[in-house]
């Protein structure tokens, strides 16, 4: 595997890891972490979390990572993929940046 | 072969046919895009009486499904819906299920890749022994009594509310109510796999046909009419939901499916148990992910290699052309150290056309920005 690949996947897997384990930690959720496919649905069908839940899944991006979600980006709430795109996406912006 | 109930009411109206697992579905009604179209931005009404049903009454009825499904029944809250599993012993997918509890009974909606007389085999000889023990739950197979049509689309709570009244506006996702259609009642579950607004709906074949025409005269007023069952299989797959009848009865094991969320690890016992446990103990080998081909780049199809650098690594499950992306997306099976979303391999030859892993799901749905609780 070249190494551009291995970072990209390093890079994901280590927002992925570390968000899978606040929320089960925030939401007292019964998984493991390798139980949460990235995909799946963070509201209604899935893990089925609800509008409260939502705050915490608010909360835990910005604990871990010091990133606000823009207040009703509900898109961005869709699976732990797009919330990890989204964090990444500004973890780059921030590089930039600095 | 069982034939839909309103077969020659469908034909009539132009519908195509198909057969699925022992059981005839309507395949079309009109052109493919003029479906989705009808889904994504008003409703369409899809006969769902292919689903295998069954009522199970007594005290013991919640322990008998309990040792059945994958997911907690015992748990599910009165007018609740539980969306779960059904699995063999080998631990690989039987039935996609939807378990209601009904207050009196509870009520069981399967999508499954068996027909109805392995199915209810299964419901009787797995179970027999349980429900001996547990006092004899009375089970009652009503797939030939009863018929179920599909309300999906941005605009379904409207044609919803028209049959119904607005008290359909409170029912929350995977919640069941009763309502009253010609003197019979009939069960509503807020439930759909389209990721825009989804409701299905339960009544006896003797009112069948009327349901389905008032169905269609309160779709017809908010831009809607009559869907096949195949445009439900590219509308699943762009909102992410699991499809049993394409990569479920591909991959068959649920954990590689990513369907941990519809097991209670914590239940004693339930069909497929040690085997889901075993493997899960061992530690996941392959996933399934989203991919997407540009439209420019050529087709997707099942079955499909994946390459990277030369060897092939992943092979397609799922495919469907998404009118919003203006891509072919679907599901791929990959190890698990490569399934992650934001890579490119090649499809089909070591040099073949980029095909890009994504986060699923890859579209908003317009339904998202409604709430019905605030109107």
């Amino acid at each position: 595997m070249d190494s551009a690949m291995q970072e990209k996947i390093n890079n994901r897997a280590e927002v992925i890891n570390s968000m899978k384990e606040e929320l089960i930690k925030r939401l007292n959720l019964p998984y493991k972490p390798e139980d949460m496919h990235e995909d799946i649905s963070l509201f209604g069908a899935g893990l089925g979390l609800d509008s409260l839940d939502a705050l915490e899944v608010v909360l835990c991006v910005e604990h871990c990572f010091g990133i606000k979600i823009p207040e009703n980006n509900i898109s961005i709430l869709r699976s732990i993929n797009t919330l990890a795109d989204y964090v990444i996406e500004q973890k780059e912006r921030m590089k930039v940046t600095v | 072969m069982r034939a839909l109930p309103l077969h020659d009411i469908l034909e009539a109206k132009g519908a195509s046919f198909e057969e699925r697992c022992g059981v005839e579905i309507t395949s079309t009604v009109s052109d493919k895009k003029k479906e989705y179209s009808m889904i994504r931005d008003g409703v369409g009404i899809t006969d769902f009486s292919f689903m295998q049903k069954f009522r199970i009454s007594g005290d013991s009825g919640v322990d008998v499904l309990d040792q059945l499904f994958a997911g907690n029944v015992a748990k599910i809250r009165f007018c609740r819906v539980l969306h779960t599993f059904l699995a063999d012993e080998k631990g690989e997918l039987v039935a996609d299920a939807y378990v209601a509890n009904n207050d009196e009974d509870f009520i069981v909606l399967c999508e499954s890749l068996v027909d109805d007389a392995t199915l209810k085999k299964m419901f009787n000889t797995q179970t027999a022994q349980q429900r001996d023990e547990a006092g004899g739950g009375q089970l009652e197979d009503i797939t030939d009594t009863h018929v179920v049509f599909s309300i999906d689309g941005y605009n379904a709570w409207k044609a919803v509310k028209d049959l119904f009244g607005t008290d359909v506006l409170g029912l929350p996702y995977l919640s069941v109510e009763t309502y009253s259609f010609e003197g019979e009642s009939v069960l509503l579950f807020r439930a759909g796999k389209t990721s825009e607004f989804g409701y299905l709906v339960m009544a006896p074949k003797t009112i069948g046909a009327k349901l389905m025409e008032a169905l269609l005269a309160a779709a017809e007023v908010h831009g809607g009419g009559l869907c096949g069952n195949n445009i439900h299989n590219d509308l699943r797959l762009e909102g992410r939901f699991f499809n049993i009848f394409s990569e479920g009865a591909r991959v068959k094991d649920p954990l590689s499916l990513g369907l941990q969320w519809m097991v209670d690890f914590d239940k004693e016992s339930f069909l497929g148990r040690d085997a889901i446990l075993q493997r899960r103990g061992k530690g996941l080998e392959n996933k399934i992910i989203g991919i997407k081909v540009n439209a420019s780049d050529g087709d997707l199809n099942q079955g499909e290699a994946i390459f990277s650098e030369g060897k092939k690594v992943a092979g397609v499950e799922a495919t469907c052309f998404s009118h919003v992306l203006n891509a072919h997306i679907g599901l791929a099976l990959f190890p698990v150290d490569i399934a992650y979303a934001g890579l490119k391999f090649n499809l089909g030859k070591p040099d073949g056309p980029i095909v890009e892993t994504i986060s699923m799901p890859p579209i908003i749905p317009k339904s998202l920005s409604v709430k019905l609780d605030e109107m």
